[in-house]
């Protein structure tokens, strides 16, 4: 297990490239195995058994009804619930390609969010310029290079398709900018740290439909770059966006599989009542 | 998932499975109205009743028109409920199946047509054969329409198998004709019409063919068309 | 079909209330608005004629038409100074504890009622305890030292309180995105919430430290001395190393005391003395204030959540 308390970059991509060629499949990378995963609030278990294979520089999609559980599902791989007392993780999730286990409890949440990215229901930015919402997380790493944080920001920014809209206004507060645009800041913020797994938590709920377009459009264009997990209550958008999709109810994973299949022809029950709209 | 006929009345929105439930019954009469035109047009072509032939051509625009409200029922479904899964598979087939059906209104009326022009010794002495091969196809399409109607996808599976038996016997009656034609040049014109006639039936069963193997892919969600026999035989014994 | 009429009448009665109510609102407003009025206009009257910058420059006096406040405007500063500096280092600190830090418990639960139950306890209550603890026990003294000690003891509550509040006022999606990014708690302390809330906690530490500096029972408690003609030694010095912290050792009086030992003389121009000495109070106490809403709108201006 290697521990990667450090973002240095030369070793991550040196851990990429071994990845690469010890590949399973000649077209796909496995980038995180859950394993047996469980999770309780206390003495309620939300998380039952859940056994999944994220697909590197692939969408993955995790649709379900409200309270089905795919929020708890998607925080668990940044260790959000770290910050709540009384929760506890059962099983693992080996994050690929070093197989470090995140849910590990000498595993630092601090050092999973440094690999893992994640972007919230609401746009959240700071009340901060544009420019310092998306350093931050360059700042949280120590980075101090003025030239470099310029840099990486502008490129953030380029890769979250909003630099056009933003260079003449960098200083200005993030607060002035439309909701749509506050989202794909969040994306640049959570972008310029180069994490190897970009969490979306119904990033588009909030967002007009030309917004959620936008979005929808910027989480085809990075999955060549990060492998992307992504939950949402929207199924057009889920058959839209993701190459996976996973069902699930009641904090199981009812159904795992391309999302072609499951959306023309499920292989569960359950599956075919919650996406036609029935009675389950 | 196997789509099920008792499913289509479990959606949470009540609108939604009134409205499957008109599109399905819309095909049905679609379905009704054009077997009714090739019996008559058979009948037309045996009894040589111009009378019926002409009411048979003339009622094709009925079902031009049947097809046009199909049509939009189909595209206010897709624009409405965005149906996936097993309804998405129902919605797409029948969308397929009303060209199909359509396209079999338009050869129910060639056939009218040929029973107008045919006459003399060709029609003495084949129509009767080809009255049989009529029968044949009808009875055909009336198992796709209702395999359709009631989401059998057992009895659409067994239908490709009998389309090929028709498939076969026109081709007989054809080079029949043909040999009528070399030997009675005098009569091309009435044998002509009457190969029309055949080549009509044989398509016509190909669409009812067509009908059943859209209604096989909505039920399983595999297509039946691309499928070798043992693999149907076998898709077949597992339903 | 509805009868518009009854309609009409119910809707009229409804506006009938409405009005009642808002003359009622207006009548309690204006009493204790006009209360304090008057109370500010009597002090105007009787004492403004004695503000003049020999009133600020005097020390008291057995003379009352020479006698100032400047002793008890020194001393009020430097207990004020002694106050700010512990209190505000230490509310705040134990408001970020207790809001981000600590693990929700019976502990927890226990310190938080107690911590809303300090703010309500009588100030002379906190004079008693800074007597045992600070003047004997510790042996400050009757000093400066002693005296900010105890009123940093009682504004605690207060500015804990506040810093809390306005800690709970930061959306949650903020220390998400903070935390989300790969943030320590520190980090997130350091960057997002001691930014944000600064509004909130300015407000409440004026509003404490405005609270005490008119707080006289627990000043009296640990003694006090209500007649000082000198100043306390001057925390710079001539010699190495400059600075010198005698004067926290030093007695001393404050404004609310010199207005109490004023009060209790029976010549007449004593109670105009003070009632200056009440108008500069007043005047300190609403500057304060005044600063507390200034900030809080600025805060407010420059973050939207």
């Amino acid at each position: 297990m290697v521990e990667q308390n450090n973002m240095d970059m030369s070793i991550r991509i040196a851990h990429k490239d071994a990845a690469t060629t010890a590949s399973t499949s000649p077209s796909t990378t496995l980038k995180a195995e859950v394993k047996g995963l469980d999770f309780w609030y206390g003495d309620n278990q939300a998380l039952k058994n859940i056994n999944m294979r994220i697909d590197e520089s692939r969408v993955t999609a995790l649709i379900g009804p409200s309270g089905c559980g795919k929020s708890t599902y998607l925080r668990c791989f940044n260790r959000m619930h770290d910050l709540q007392d009384n929760t506890r993780y059962g099983g693992e999730i080996l994050f690929q390609p070093d197989g470090v286990n995140i849910l590990a409890r000498s595993v630092d949440p601090i050092e999973v969010r440094m690999r893992i990215g994640m972007v919230f229901q609401k746009p959240n930015p700071f009340p901060k310029s544009i420019f310092e919402n998306v350093a931050y997380g360059l700042r949280v790493r120590g980075q101090k290079n003025r030239s470099e944080i310029a840099d990486r920001v502008e490129q953030a920014l380029r890769e979250a398709s909003i630099w056009d809209e933003v260079r003449e206004r960098l200083e200005d507060m993030a607060f002035n900018l439309s909701g749509g645009q506050q989202q794909r800041l969040c994306i640049a913020r959570a972008l310029a740290t180069e994490p190897e797994l970009l969490l979306f938590d119904e990033p588009t709920s909030a967002l007009d439909p030309n917004a959620t377009a936008n979005i929808e459009d910027l989480i085809h264009r990075l999955k060549e770059k990060v492998t992307i997990l992504i939950v949402t209550h929207n199924m057009q958008q889920a058959a839209r966006v993701s190459d996976y999709t996973a069902f699930m109810y009641l904090g199981e994973l009812i159904e795992f599989g391309a999302t072609r299949g499951v959306f023309t022809n499920p292989a569960k029950k359950q599956t075919e009542d919650y996406i036609t709209g029935r009675y389950g | 998932m196997t789509l099920n006929k008792n499913d289509l009345r479990r959606h949470l929105s009540g609108q939604f499975n009134a409205e499957l439930d008109a599109i399905i019954g819309q095909v049905q009469s679609m379905g009704r109205l054009v077997l009714d035109q090739l019996r008559d047009a058979l009948k037309a072509l045996e009894l040589n009743d111009g009378e019926l032939a002409v009411q048979v051509i003339a009622r094709d625009a009925e079902v031009n028109q049947l097809e046009l409200g199909l049509d939009e029922a189909c595209r206010d479904m897709l624009v409405q409920r965005q149906p996936a899964a097993g309804d998405l598979r129902l919605v797409f087939a029948v969308i397929k199946v009303v060209m199909d059906i359509e396209r079999m209104g338009d050869l129910a009326k060639r056939v009218a047509k040929a029973a107008l022009e045919s006459s003399g010794a060709p029609q003495r002495q084949f129509g009767s054969t080809i009255a049989t091969l009529g029968a044949s196809v009808l009875a055909l399409s009336e198992k796709a329409l209702a395999a359709f109607v009631a989401f059998d996808g057992v009895a659409a599976a067994a239908i490709k198998q009998e389309d090929r038996l028709i498939d076969e016997r026109c081709k007989a009656i054809t080079a029949d004709l043909q040999s009528f034609i070399a030997e009675q040049p005098e009569a091309t014109g009435g044998a002509l019409q009457l190969i029309w006639a055949a080549r009509s039936l044989e398509r016509f069963g190909d669409h009812a063919k067509n009908v059943a193997e859209y209604i096989f892919y909505a039920v399983y969600g595999k297509e039946l068309r691309h499928m070798s026999d043992e693999e149907r035989a076998q898709w077949v014994a597992a339903a | 079909m509805q009868d518009t009429q009854a309609i009409r009448q119910l809707v009229l009665r409804g506006r009938r209330r409405d009005a009642i109510f808002a003359i009622i609102g207006l009548i309690c407003m204006m009493i204790g608005i006009l209360t304090l009025a008057v109370l500010l206009a009597g002090l105007i009257q009787d004492g403004a004629h004695r503000l003049n910058w020999s009133f600020f420059e005097n020390f008291p006096s057995r003379r009352a038409h020479q006698a100032g406040i400047l002793s008890a405007i020194v001393g009020s500063s430097l207990v004020m100074l002694i106050t700010a500096a512990t209190a505000i280092p230490f509310g705040i600190g134990a408001g970020i504890y207790l809001e981000e830090y600590a693990r929700r418990g019976w502990v927890t639960n226990l310190i938080e009622v107690n911590v809303t139950n300090l703010a309500g306890v009588p100030s002379i209550i906190y004079g008693l305890l800074a007597l045992s603890v600070f003047v004997y026990m510790l042996d400050f003294g009757q000093s400066i030292l002693s005296a900010g000690l105890t009123l940093a003891l009682m504004i605690l509550p207060v500015i804990i309180v506040s810093t809390r509040e306005a800690i709970r006022a930061i959306p949650v999606s903020i220390r998400e995105a903070a935390y989300g990014v790969g943030a320590t708690r520190w980090q997130l302390v350091r960057d997002h919430i001691l930014p944000y809330s600064a509004g909130g906690i300015l407000t409440g530490v004026i509003i404490g430290l405005a609270r005490a500096i008119g707080e006289t029972a627990p000043i009296i408690t640990i003694g006090a001395l209500t007649f000082i003609a000198f100043l306390p030694a001057s925390p710079i010095t001539g010699d190495f190393p400059f600075i010198s912290f005698e004067w926290l050792e030093s007695p001393f009086t404050v404004m609310p005391i010199q207005m109490f030992n004023w009060l209790s003389r029976p010549q007449a121009a004593f109670q105009e003395n003070a009632a200056a000495a009440g108008l500069v109070l007043v005047v300190m106490t609403l500057v304060m204030n005044g600063t507390a809403i200034w900030l809080r709108i600025r805060f407010r201006k420059r973050i939207k959540w």
